[in-house]
């Protein structure tokens, strides 16, 4: 049972996340980009619904975002996760428009507020990659 | 015959067929009042049902046949649930069906429910089948829970990725996490309150209370629902739907056919499905406007199709698998406008007896079992029949949605 957890937890959304995750390795927020038409685009997708191009690059984001919604978990969770609860998820929306996730740096959930700017920070997850968070503006 | 020159022609010629007419451009062509639900079989729900999903499956199954009159050599459709395990030529070869001309899946877990019904009404009026059945039998409260990697099942979502992970560095897997993320905001934009989720669990605990074969009867007060367990933030344990091993079937037949079975048919005025743009399973926070559900989209054809509009409606089953969705559909079945929901869940306006339209009203899936919607699809049936354990008098349309966190669907059912 303990590995099935464990791997459930590295399972990401296959190839096309790759390059998100590995950018976080390196302090880096990036998200898709349609070389052909320069639309934005997260999750990653194989074809810009704008122009059906499949070539794209990942693009290095401003960082800067805004805050959408929040929730703050708390048991009955995965066993790795068992020890951070209660810990807060945010999603938000960087200025290129893209919606992505993390965990609350920083902050307390009492912090914070609808729409309130927020900026991309790393820190590790539960496996020990360093990842994209947020925190605060 | 000799076959020679246009090849299309010479067949069709060769085999004694009339020449195809041209291609009908006939928008008017619809499933509407082509197909009748006619036979109902559930198990009793519980948290362990001590047998295998496909005998389970089975036994619903031969339940409905019962209810309906049928007899298996009488099926020639199935629709199935992707997610469900088990494969329609394992219930046919049980049953004796001796032969499926038509069979499909509808994806996507509980949002696949009305769809099902959709799909065997669909072939039911293309001629593909004349009695098609729909089953599902899960074993979810013994067995192991998808979003931990502990269960066998699995839907197209996780094809190319598993959508439901996306975020799971962030510890954001669960169900009721990504549900509690759509609902902050949209409660926050709306002008609702949680206490306006209570009343929704209230109203379904309120009528699981004279339903035997609901898991939860024990009464429920506001109170009881506020001072329920944070589960996700802003959700509660009581905002949530059971963990529930159960299984049930319906079949679906061709009008012509359902007025001389044994039941009273349930005829399928209107059935739809619904996207929306950008869409991504339970995450579904990618599209715009961030708060419209797949449910808007198939709440639009569905009224379509119908002909009526949600004042005619006399009973709901909207899909509850966590208590927002269901102030989402209000909005988006065009039975109050947005940001009036919580007022119209609010003093009993979900229940039987004086609410502004009852709804869930074997308990659904907070109070009476959660299995992807078939015992809401069945309950809806029952008002039709007249023989709910909250029957609402006179019921004559009865609308039951899908799962508005992910592709979804609905059905709207009347009687004679």
């Amino acid at each position: 049972m303990a590995d099935a957890s464990a791997e459930f937890e590295r399972r990401t959304g296959g190839e096309e996340w790759i390059p998100y995750w590995d950018a976080g390795r390196r302090r880096e927020l990036r998200f898709q980009r349609c070389t052909a038409c320069g639309q934005w685009r997260f999750p990653p997708q194989p074809m810009c619904a704008s122009c059906h191009s499949l070539d794209h690059e990942w693009a290095l984001s401003s960082g800067k975002a805004r805050l959408l919604s929040w929730v703050v978990v708390y048991p009955p969770v995965l066993p790795a996760w068992k020890e951070r609860t209660p810990y807060v998820v945010v999603l938000v929306e960087s200025d290129e428009g893209c919606r992505t996730m993390g965990n609350l740096l920083g902050a307390t959930a009492d912090d914070l507020r609808m729409d309130m700017p927020m900026r991309v920070d790393f820190a590790s997850s539960i496996d020990g990659d360093l990842v994209p968070q947020w925190r605060p503006a | 015959m000799p076959v020679r020159e246009v090849p299309g022609r010479c067949v069709v010629e060769a085999l004694g067929l009339a020449p195809s007419p041209p291609i009908a451009k006939n928008p008017r062509v619809s499933l509407r009042n082509r197909a009748a639900i006619v036979g109902i079989g559930q198990l009793p729900f519980s948290k362990n049902i001590g047998k295998p999903e496909h005998v389970s499956a089975l036994e619903a199954s031969v339940q409905a046949l019962e209810d309906s009159g049928l007899r298996a050599t009488d099926i020639d459709g199935m629709v199935k649930w992707s997610i469900q395990t088990t494969g329609e030529n394992v219930i046919a070869r049980s049953l004796g069906v001796p032969n499926l001309r038509f069979f499909g899946e509808v994806g996507y877990g509980g949002g696949g429910g009305c769809g099902t019904v959709a799909h065997a009404a669909a072939a039911i009026a293309a001629g593909m089948a004349r009695c098609v059945l729909i089953y599902r039998s899960r074993n979810r409260g013994s067995g192991g829970r998808p979003w931990a990697g502990t269960s066998r099942e699995r839907d197209q979502s996780q094809a190319e990725g598993n959508e439901t992970a996306f975020f799971s560095p962030y510890g954001f897997v669960r169900p009721v996490d990504q549900v509690a993320m759509f609902a902050r905001r949209f409660l926050y934009e709306r002008g609702y309150t949680t206490t306006h989720l209570g009343w929704i669990a209230v109203a379904c605990r309120k009528h699981a209370r004279t339903n035997p074969m609901a898991m939860m009867r024990e009464p429920m007060t506001l109170e009881d629902h506020a001072n329920s367990r944070l589960i996700s933030d802003p959700l509660r344990l009581f905002d949530n739907c059971l963990e529930t091993d159960g299984a049930a079937a319906v079949i679906v037949c061709a009008a012509d056919l359902a007025r001389d079975l044994k039941q009273k048919p349930a005829y399928i005025l209107g059935a739809s499905q619904g996207m929306g743009p950008r869409n991504f399973t339970m995450n579904n926070y990618f599209k715009d406007p961030l708060l419209e559900s797949p449910g808007a989209h198939a709440a639009k054809a569905l009224w379509e199709m119908a002909g009526v509009s949600p004042r005619d409606v006399d009973v709901a089953q909207l899909y509850d698998a966590f208590t927002p969705l269901v102030l989402g559909s209000l909005e988006e079945y065009g039975f109050c406008k947005p940001g009036e929901a919580g007022a119209f869940v609010e003093n009993g306006g979900l229940e039987v007896d004086g609410g502004r339209l009852p709804c869930n009203t074997s308990g659904g899936s907070l109070s009476e079992a959660y299995v992807h919607g078939i015992n809401m699809i069945i309950e809806a049936t029952r008002q039709i029949r007249g023989t709910s354990c909250n029957q609402v008098r006179g019921a004559k349309l009865s609308l039951c949605t899908s799962g508005n966190m992910v592709p979804t669907g609905a059905i709207l059912l009347r009687g004679d």
